[in-house]
């Protein structure tokens, strides 16, 4: 079924059952994504999809039901999934559905050629990008992956007040990741950018940058155990602050999640820390005119020089601490109900390069990359105990290669000890992204 | 779910410019979550997952579109643009006959989780989450998550498979954190199987579920750091598995092996464990969480011996994998969804029971941690590093534990810790887990009885 004449289905129906207030939350998206190896493209895969969740209130309380099929059984699946729903919710503050803000702000646009390029011009970018790796030094024995991706995304919300919003974004990603090898030394590393523009990806830039940063992990070793001052270098200080993301939700910390419950307005970080949620940022992964319930976006500092300014809410979690939302409400995917997220999370970058940080270290670590983020990371207690790979700084330059290594800390305490942030800030590598940043010491074990 | 006529119309389709395998995968699911929190039913929701993709082979060389649209029109236009993408040149293949079967074993299945009302549902949530809160005062919050699917599935190829599923699952999962109001500590317990809703008849006791997660919690809040170091580690069963899940399982699937990447590739008949290791992957254990009755391709499930008194003997191979490495295929081609095409991924992946007697491997390992619950981990199966969390951990000090220890991980890498595991006991368990992986996210087993490793680091503060 048409998904117009689908949506206006399903809301009549909803109004015909009983369901008080409703609301149809849809995402419709297609995606593109290719990889090449060895010369030859080696992965295609494209895709249309489509997902619709319903909600809606039933004696003030609010039930969800989600499909991806849209005919009349799905119809009636939605209704009845919403009512049963409904009918065991429990929450002390319910859900509600929202008539609207006066005005939704406009991005500037950036614009998209992504509407012009042909799955041929993405294959071409795959092989080049594969053949600039693999040429870019002689230890290089594999790209295993040279993935180019694009995808676009509609998301509309409608519901029984008569809100009618729309949004659409496009992005484009170029990601190549090596494996070199010197002997019985093997590593493996990668680099990737992303976009709104095609045009702006470039892959012999990203190839090249992937083996460079491949090879020289290349006959890395642990360095003996002990406390170390750390530099986490843009990238895995961006992996640090994905992970945490989520004690600055009041969702969280009204649920006893994240302990920033009630901190407002108090210091929580050193005074190198400005951390910012801008979902307006033009060309941001995660800018958008509103949220996931239809509050429209805007700019604010959660941490202003140390100071923690507010926490990221929805309606439900403003309403209860009784201040406004903040534009945060957000659903992972259709069919998710609605959480706190935050949208382009940053740090404010300093003045400084990280080579400079690193002069000014003197000795210690610079942090290159981090695995295990969702196991040996607790994104609840702020403990972590991380294997990492990065390079030595000896009297203020790069050292030797480091791997097989832990770090561990709390990231409350990596907050409060942050000396300071490099300049580079990247808002390219994702929504959640942070520039370089000196953490002060860190346990390591090797 | 899908007409034969259709079927085959779709897969000539496909395979038009010349390649030289296809193969479609509808889809129909059915997916319950409840979740509760703050002594409250949260969220209740079902969601309707609905869709089909196409993908067509050349040699090596593999396409895969999907869509949300079955209709004909639908599956004919990935078929289309599938058939456009392929490489050109293959060979072509003509359609088999197909030979249609049901895989289904509705036997297996007492109580359809979506024949059950969502209260009754709810009643598991709540049983959990008051045995957890009253373990302690301490206890903060109690988040409790259930969830059951009834995925129905059609796969069909051009080689005569035509092949219907049912797969149907569901799952338990408490998390309760500890806090005194400055530090707060987390535990777990996330019991699931491949059952409808009688798994609480006569597997999972919501307040045992609780209780598990809540005393978990409470003993990390009053535990130490863990020191960090490199010392002897004793796994305890269960999802102590993880260990080989990371450090050799991933590294074992023909996603890394087909093309030279993993550290065990050809290898095969070598030594690469402690002749005490025996690893195998199974999709035949009837309930088991990683039970399959197919596997994503229409390959029967198999039993998959990998590793033998030490020696490797085989991968986890699928259709694609195969091709590459010239052997056969395992049966364990998976995917979390339409929305991704399948590779070779685990099922119910274990070490096997040994000879080895668990209270000795303690009393003689001298100073070391007792890694009691496991985390997950991750490993990068082109070098073989791996890590873990230790979810609860113990110190022992002179063969004997001494006090509990928290933030512990381990690290390492696969070819060096399986030859560094001296001691398996013979209490085998299976405990269930999320696997993610390239084909997304699918349940698996990790299992073993208590292990021995000589040496590991131990990374803490």
């Amino acid at each position: 079924m048409d998904m117009n004449l689908f949506i206006d289905r399903v809301l009549e129906a909803a109004k015909a059952a009983g369901i008080e207030t409703a609301e149809v939350y849809c995402v419709t998206g297609e995606n593109f994504r290719a990889s090449a190896m060895d010369g030859e493209i080696n992965q295609y895969q494209v895709s249309a999809s489509a997902g619709l969740s319903l909600r809606g209130t039933v004696d003030g309380r609010m039930g969800y039901s989600a499909t991806q099929a849209f005919d009349e059984a799905a119809i009636t699946q939605l209704i009845e999934g919403v009512r049963e729903s409904a009918a065991l919710v429990e929450a002390e503050e319910q859900d509600e559905i929202f008539a609207g803000d006066e005005s939704y702000p406009e991005i500037p646009e950036t614009e998209s050629d992504l509407k012009d390029v042909t799955p041929e011009q993405k294959l071409s970018m795959c092989l080049a990008m594969e053949k600039a790796a693999r040429e870019a030094d002689p230890r290089v024995w594999k790209v295993q992956r040279a993935m180019v991706s694009t995808s676009s995304n509609t998301v509309r919300i409608r519901n029984s007040y008569g809100l009618d919003l729309t949004d659409s974004g496009a992005m484009c990603m170029a990601y190549a990741a090596p494996i070199a090898k010197d002997g019985d030394k093997t590593a493996t590393g990668g680099w990737m950018a992303a976009g709104s523009r095609f045009a702006d990806l470039d892959p012999v830039a990203i190839g090249t940058k992937a083996t460079e940063e491949t090879v020289c992990q290349l006959g890395g070793s642990p360095v003996p155990a002990g406390e170390y001052r750390i530099i986490l270098r843009f990238d895995a200080m961006q992996s640090i602050l994905q992970t945490f993301s989520g004690v600055f939700s009041a969702e969280n910390a009204q649920q006893n999640l994240s302990l920033l419950g009630g901190k407002e307005g108090e210091v929580i970080a050193s005074p190198a820390v400005t951390l910012m949620d801008d979902p307006l940022l033009p060309g941001g992964f995660g800018s958008q005119r509103f949220d996931a319930e239809g509050s429209a976006s805007k700019t604010k500092a959660v941490i202003d020089k140390g100071v923690l300014t507010t926490l990221l809410h929805s309606r439900k979690t403003a309403r209860r601490q009784g201040v406004a939302s903040t534009g945060n409400a957000s659903r992972m995917s259709y069919t998710a109900p609605v959480r706190v997220a935050p949208t382009n999370l940053f740090f404010h970058a300093g003045d400084k390069s990280l080579e400079e940080l690193m002069a000014d270290v003197g000795e210690g670590l610079v942090i290159t990359d981090l695995a295990g983020l969702h196991s040996g990371a607790n994104p609840t207690s702020g403990d972590f105990s991380l294997l990492s790979k990065g390079y030595t700084i000896e009297g203020g330059k790069r050292g030797r290669a480091v791997e097989q290594i832990t770090i561990a800390g709390n990231f409350y305490e990596v907050l409060k000890n942050i000396v300071a942030f490099a300049n580079d800030l990247d808002f390219s590598m994702g929504n959640i992204v942070s520039p370089s940043v000196d953490v002060g010491t860190l346990k390591v074990s090797g | 779910m899908l007409d034969q006529n259709i079927a085959r119309e779709v897969l000539q389709e496909a395979v038009r410019t010349g390649g030289d395998f296809a193969e479609i995968f509808v889809e129909d699911r059915i997916d319950n979550t409840l979740m509760m929190r703050s002594r409250r039913i949260e969220t209740v929701n079902t969601g309707r997952l609905h869709g089909a993709g196409v993908r067509v082979f050349s040699g090596t060389n593999a396409v895969y579109v999907h869509t949300n649209d079955t209709s004909r029109e639908g599956l004919m236009a990935c078929a289309r643009q599938a058939a456009a993408a392929v490489k050109a040149g293959g060979k072509g293949c003509v359609i088999e006959p197909f030979n249609a079967v049901s895989a289904a074993r509705p036997e297996e299945i007492l109580l359809l989780p979506t024949d059950v009302k969502a209260a009754r549902k709810a009643e598991k949530l709540r049983a959990a989450e008051a045995a957890a809160r009253a373990i302690s005062p301490e206890i903060v919050q109690v988040v409790a998550n259930y969830i059951d699917h009834v995925q129905d599935v059609c796969i069909c190829n051009t080689e005569g498979v035509f092949v219907t599923d049912r797969r149907v699952r569901t799952r338990l999962s408490v998390n309760a954190i500890a806090s005194n109001g400055t530090e707060n500590q987390t535990g777990a317990d996330n019991p699931g199987a491949s059952m409808g809703f009688e798994i609480f008849d006569n597997l999972i006791d919501p307040a045992r579920v609780g209780e598990t997660a809540a005393r978990q919690a409470i003993t990390m809040l009053h535990a130490p750091i863990c020191p960090a170091g490199f010392m002897p580690v004793v796994i305890d069963n269960g999802f102590g598995g993880v260990i080989f899940h990371e450090a050799c399982g991933h590294s074992l699937e023909a996603t890394s092996v087909s093309i030279g990447v993993s550290e065990f590739a050809g290898k095969l008949g070598q030594k690469i464990a402690s002749d005490c290791v025996t690893a195998i992957d199974d999709g035949t254990i009837m309930n088991a969480w990683g039970q399959i009755h197919v596997d994503d391709e229409g390959t029967p499930a198999q039993r998959t011996v990998l590793v033998e008194n030490g020696i490797l003997t085989n991968y986890m191979i699928d259709r694609l994998g195969s091709r590459r490495m010239g052997m056969p295929i395992t049966g364990s081609s998976r995917r979390q969804s339409y929305a991704f095409a399948p590779t070779s991924r685990m099922r119910s992946t274990f070490i096997a029971p040994g000879n080895d007697d668990e209270a000795e491997m303690i009393a003689t390992m001298g100073d070391g941690l007792y890694a009691k619950k496991m985390g997950g981990g991750s490993v990068n199966p082109a070098t073989g590093e791996f890590n873990f969390a230790v979810n609860e951990g113990y110190l022992v000090k002179d063969g004997k534990i001494a006090h509990p220890v928290r933030g512990a991980s381990l690290i390492g890498r696969g070819s060096e810790v399986l030859l560094k595991i001296d001691r398996v006991g013979k209490d085998l368990q299976l405990a269930q887990g999320m696997c993610g992986s390239m084909s997304g996210s699918v349940p698996t087993d990790v299992g073993q009885p208590m292990i021995r490793v000589s040496g590991l680091t131990v990374g803490g503060r």
